[in-house]
């Protein structure tokens, strides 16, 4: 399932998709269109480190949003107080979260199932607090905004959104080559094998503590990340923002419709999910709240109840349907 | 001094019965079910708008909606396990904690769409009348809002100990596999814990209404004192579950005393925090899962 090496079509084919991707903001020039690649783009990335540990490990949390703020944070401090480029405090970011999920990973990992859920959910709801309540450390409620330079590439700010389409693409390709390295290594093993039973994995001698904690050190990274690209996009900071609830949702939401556990799982539930919102959107004109979260639950529970592979699951049972009368 | 303590206390307690109800819900479904509700604050709103349709569209006071938004919320219990966790039960953890949680997101998200963010608020004849004992100071309608809740707390302690169907409960909840071999149903029993569940939800909600407002996430608020609750008072524990309410109850109110106005919900996270850093069974004992 995991071992095989890249067939030489995977290859052509991946090889057209990242022509395709480059090519896409040159070809398709509107800012909404790229507006919404670009959050396409975003939310596959942070599926794909949600996954890492959701997916494999079948940890799952939901409250990602922690190390999205973090992330967020730590780079807008380092630039307004520090005058430091982002492109430095995103990686500093990272390693904040990394420091963050050692803690929060130490408590939670006491709980399984949904109680681990829980204790996820409250610590991100606590950072939320902590930043909402002490104003020395953050602006508390009222956020800030980043202070526009225009151009100004070695501070993550670009003239053009097509600039900020190709910073999230490199992300993504950070992202999805993680997976796969990980994928193919004992470690990935490992993942699956806590993820399927932890208590059978730890008899066989998988040394399931450690691998947990690894495995949340690398997710939480890449999620800060993506907090320190976001704000950079949208040049504004606040708690409710950088902590927001609904990014561990969608980052769960994305791994799991898309097919939980796989490579390119986060991605197609991405497209399939954000795609459907902006049709509905632009259907119903002016947004009526609640529409795209109730469509997203409708669809979760649908992959649920009927797909618990999710799309990558039904793209692979079509595949094997179609290649099985032609073997015959 | 201790007056200022005393009322902090009393205000907890009061609040702490609301939460004891919610809590005592989700511990009785994960303790029959072994699953954990994560949309039972969600019912909680539903109470509450069952409640605020009634008051304000035919003038019946919010206790007296008990009697109907709690039916209702048994039979919305029954089907919920019958068409939807039914389907999830077995080994694995997916699918069991996000098809509540995507219930959860969609009663919510209706509930935004049909009734938009407004509060909505009912006012009665009691809600703002208080006694005044030795210089504290109670409101009427939250101590009603208690003594039902402890009411119903007892009326369920007295169902599972005394009736069949009580007993067929603890007995699945202590163990599944023995009681089905002792001839229990337990798409049955399961079916009624929902229920029971759900019509506790229903009655918090509708005990609320004449102090609190209802809005599509008030829900989230008392779920979320359950979740640290049921931890705190072991996993699956009726007895457990109201006594660590209350006790949040009262931790909250003494938090927005003494730490700051919008510090309750701080002083509840430390709590958890701190339970699972050091009693991560939970007070009573017993295991983390």
């Amino acid at each position: 399932m995991m071992a095989h090496r890249p067939s030489a079509r995977g290859i052509v084919l991946l090889a057209v998709g990242i022509a395709i991707l480059i090519a896409l903001p040159q070809v398709v020039t509107s800012s909404f269109a790229i507006d919404i690649f670009i959050r396409i783009l975003l939310f596959s990335f942070i599926g794909i480190a949600w996954n890492l540990m959701g997916g494999y490990a079948k940890q799952l949390s939901l409250g990602h949003a922690a190390y999205f703020g973090l992330g967020a944070y730590t780079s807008t401090i380092l630039q307004i107080d520090f005058n430091i480029s982002p492109w430095i405090g995103m990686i500093a970011g990272g390693v904040v979260a990394m420091l963050a999920s050692l803690p929060i990973g130490w408590l939670c990992f006491r709980l399984r199932g949904p109680y681990f859920t829980i204790a996820t959910i409250a610590t991100a709801q606590a950072l939320m607090l902590i930043f909402l309540k002490f104003r020395d450390l953050a602006w508390g409620a009222e956020g800030t905004t980043i202070p526009n330079l225009g151009s100004a590439p070695l501070m993550m700010q670009f003239e053009t959104k097509a600039a900020y389409y190709y910073v999230v693409l490199g992300l993504l390709v950070v992202g999805l080559a993680v997976t796969y390295v990980i994928e193919r290594s004992w470690m990935g093993y490992y993942l699956v094998a806590i993820g399927e039973d932890e208590d059978a994995a730890e008899a066989i001698g998988v040394n399931a503590p450690k691998i947990k904690r690894d495995i949340y050190l690398i997710s939480s990274f890449l999620t800060a990340l993506a907090g320190t690209f976001y704000t950079q996009y949208i040049y504004f900071i606040d708690p409710a923002t950088a902590f927001s609830f609904n990014i561990s949702i969608e980052a769960a939401l994305v791994s799991i419709v898309g097919g939980i556990g796989t490579l390119w799982g986060p991605v197609i539930g991405t497209v399939l999910l954000e795609t459907t919102s902006t049709l509905l959107q632009s259907w119903l004109g002016s947004s009526i709240g609640g529409v795209q979260l109730t469509v997203y639950s409708l669809i979760l529970m649908a992959v649920i109840l009927w797909r618990p592979t999710g799309l990558m699951g039904m793209i692979s049972e079509a595949w094997h349907r179609h290649r099985k009368p032609a073997q015959a | 001094m201790w007056e200022t303590v005393a009322q902090a206390v009393i205000n907890g307690l009061l609040i702490g019965g609301i939460y004891a109800l919610v809590s005592i819900g989700v511990t009785l479904i994960f303790g029959v079910v072994k699953i954990v509700n994560f949309a039972q604050g969600e019912f909680v709103m539903i109470g509450m708008y069952i409640s605020f349709f009634l008051a304000n569209q035919f003038g019946i006071d919010p206790l007296l909606s008990l009697f109907v938004s709690m039916p209702v919320l048994f039979v919305v219990g029954v089907l919920v396990q019958h068409f939807l966790i039914r389907r999830v039960l077995g080994p694995n953890d997916m699918p069991q904690i996000f098809l509540t949680f995507a219930l959860s997101l969609l009663l919510l998200n209706l509930a935004l769409m049909l009734f938009s963010a407004n509060y909505r608020t009912v006012h009665t004849s009691y809600s703002d009348e208080a006694l005044h004992v030795g210089g504290l100071y109670i409101p009427v309608a939250k101590l009603i809002a208690f003594v039902v809740a402890m009411a119903l707390s007892a009326a369920l302690w007295v169902f599972l100990h005394t009736t069949d169907l009580g007993k067929a409960m603890r007995a699945a909840s202590q163990n599944r596999d023995v009681a089905m071999l002792m001839g229990i149903n337990p798409n049955r029993v399961f079916c009624v814990a929902l229920g029971i569940a759900l019509a506790l939800a229903g009655a918090a909600g509708s005990l609320l209404m004449p102090f609190y407002s209802a809005y599509p996430f008030v829900g989230q608020v008392f779920v979320l004192m359950a979740f640290v609750a049921v931890v705190l008072g072991t996993l699956g524990n009726v007895m457990g579950a109201l006594i660590a309410s209350l006790m949040m109850g009262v931790a909250e109110s003494l938090g927005v005393q003494y730490v700051g106005a919008d510090s309750g919900l701080i002083v509840v996270f430390a709590m958890l925090l701190l339970t699972l850093a050091f009693k991560p069974t939970g007070l009573g004992g017993g295991r983390a899962r």
